[in-house]
């Protein structure tokens, strides 16, 4: 389970993308955890993230905010996605003061990470990094199609899907955000980021356009 | 997943959603009427339940079925939200490095590799993820045995999947491993050999601890063996405690 981890793209895109996540471990710290689960989410939710969700429910473009929040379990998995690395920082510092003893992780460029967890005092834990794409590559889409289908790391975004949607907008039949926000929802775990959707979109139509 | 061909007036706006490409429109009679309506291929359908869910059919004409063994394996690897049995964890299954700072799954010394059968986006058959299996199990690294790929080995000696789940496909499969740091260019130049064994894509994910000094030793292993990584990746920031304070520790 490693869906927040492939996600293509270069620095300049990837510097406003990053997922902040908590679960406990079944085997270990699970027992009653519901109630730090719902902490974590009530601090994490008032930093404005562009998406969220729990893998016992769904994303808050299908799933009102308080079934989300209602539902939640101790073997919940609370999903946050944030566009920028200083409200990430104001993150890491609440939650080191909340000290709710559940695993948290963060998905993201790891450079910038890494300084923000310098600077409150925080020390990396555990690194995953990706090694590439192996195998048939060449049955893969194109890179800009990518770069936003691998915002679902359980590839619920169809890269035919994506296609459509630049379709809907070039006929004026639907906004760039709208479909930022369609694309959004197949991704149960809440862990697309919609704001970035936007922009790529915009960039492949902005190289699509004659004019 | 299911279709009713009655039901379906041909509309084709659940096409574009699926992830895998199985559902088609066809020209045929439907009422004793020639028609258009959409259909999905049960061998290429990972019952993912993306289409039904994205409720755009205008005739509620998508279903889904019960589904058996082992069929329901394209479930549990292909809907997020399903709940694997023998791990209690959803998605696919694992919770790898996401509470190491818990369980101490990776320890200093030792790195953790997975390979996303499937991923992105492409689907896998078992059978290419018997290759990874068989062959990780002949180079005598032991897989993760909480992880729900895992527990399909039926032969634990040769690494080979229950023979009945080969052909099932499903969105991707994790296979996992924590093998001591100094035999991962053995190992990965195993496994980026199978790539031209195979079907489908893998995704390679590694993981390492964290030094006490902030150093990533992977990194160095990853440059020695010029296979290079991501700029981007997860980092588990250390707030998880084994046992919550307090609270009396688990039976």
């Amino acid at each position: 389970m490693t869906h927040s981890l492939h996600r293509a793209g270069g620095f300049q895109n990837l510097k406003e993308d990053f997922v902040v996540l908590s679960m406990s471990a079944k085997t270990v710290n699970s027992r009653g955890s519901a109630k730090k689960m719902k902490r974590f989410f009530e601090i994490l939710e008032r930093y404005g993230p562009v998406n969220y969700g729990d893998m016992k429910t769904g994303n808050k473009f299908n799933i009102s905010r308080d079934r989300i929040f209602i539902e939640i379990q101790d073997t919940s998995i609370l999903h946050f996605v944030y566009t920028d690395i200083e409200t990430v920082e104001k993150v890491f510092k609440e939650l080191q003061k909340a000290d709710l003893g559940l695993s948290v992780v963060v998905s993201g460029l790891i450079g910038p990470i890494n300084e923000q967890c310098s600077k409150v005092g925080l020390q990396m834990h555990t690194v995953e990094v990706s090694g590439g794409i192996h195998g048939k590559t060449g049955m893969l889409p194109g890179k800009s199609i990518l770069e936003i289908t691998t915002m679902c790391g359980h590839s619920m975004v169809a890269s035919r899907l994506v296609e459509d949607m630049i379709k809907a907008i070039k006929k004026r039949k639907i906004t760039l955000k709208e479909a930022s926000v369609e694309l959004a929802k197949p991704c149960q775990c809440g862990i697309f980021n919609p704001k970035r959707a936007e922009y790529l979109l915009g960039r492949i139509l902005d190289a699509t356009n004659p004019f | 997943m299911l279709i009713d061909g009655e039901s379906c007036v041909g509309c084709g706006s659940c096409v574009p959603y699926c992830p895998v490409e199985a559902i088609v429109l066809h020209e045929g009679h439907r009422n004793k009427k020639q028609k258009t309506y959409a259909y999905i291929n049960p061998d290429d359908c990972v019952e993912c339940s993306v289409c039904v869910r994205a409720s755009v059919c205008p005739t509620d004409a998508i279903e889904e079925q019960e589904l058996e063994w082992p069929r329901i394996l394209r479930k549990a690897f292909s809907d997020p939200l399903y709940v694997h049995q023998g791990t209690d964890v959803p998605g696919r299954g694992t919770e790898e490095m996401k509470t190491n700072d818990v369980t101490g799954r990776y320890a200093d010394g030792w790195i953790g590799i997975g390979m996303e059968f499937g991923r992105p986006g492409i689907g896998t058959r078992f059978r290419d993820v018997d290759k990874a299996t068989r062959k990780l199990t002949e180079l005598g690294v032991v897989l993760e045995p909480l992880n729900p790929m895992t527990q399909l080995i039926e032969n634990e000696k040769t690494g080979e999947l229950k023979s009945e789940i080969l052909d099932e496909k499903v969105l991707s499969a994790i296979v996992e491993c924590v093998i001591p740091a100094d035999r991962i260019t053995t190992v990965l130049t195993e496994i980026l050999r199978l790539s031209d064994k195979i079907e489908t894509v893998f995704s390679l994910d590694l993981i390492c601890k964290v030094g006490p000094d902030g150093h990533i030793p992977l990194l160095q292993e990853l440059n020695l063996s010029g296979l290079g990584c991501s700029i981007n990746g997860k980092v588990n920031l250390g707030l998880g405690r084994p046992v919550f304070a307090g609270e009396p520790k688990k039976e």
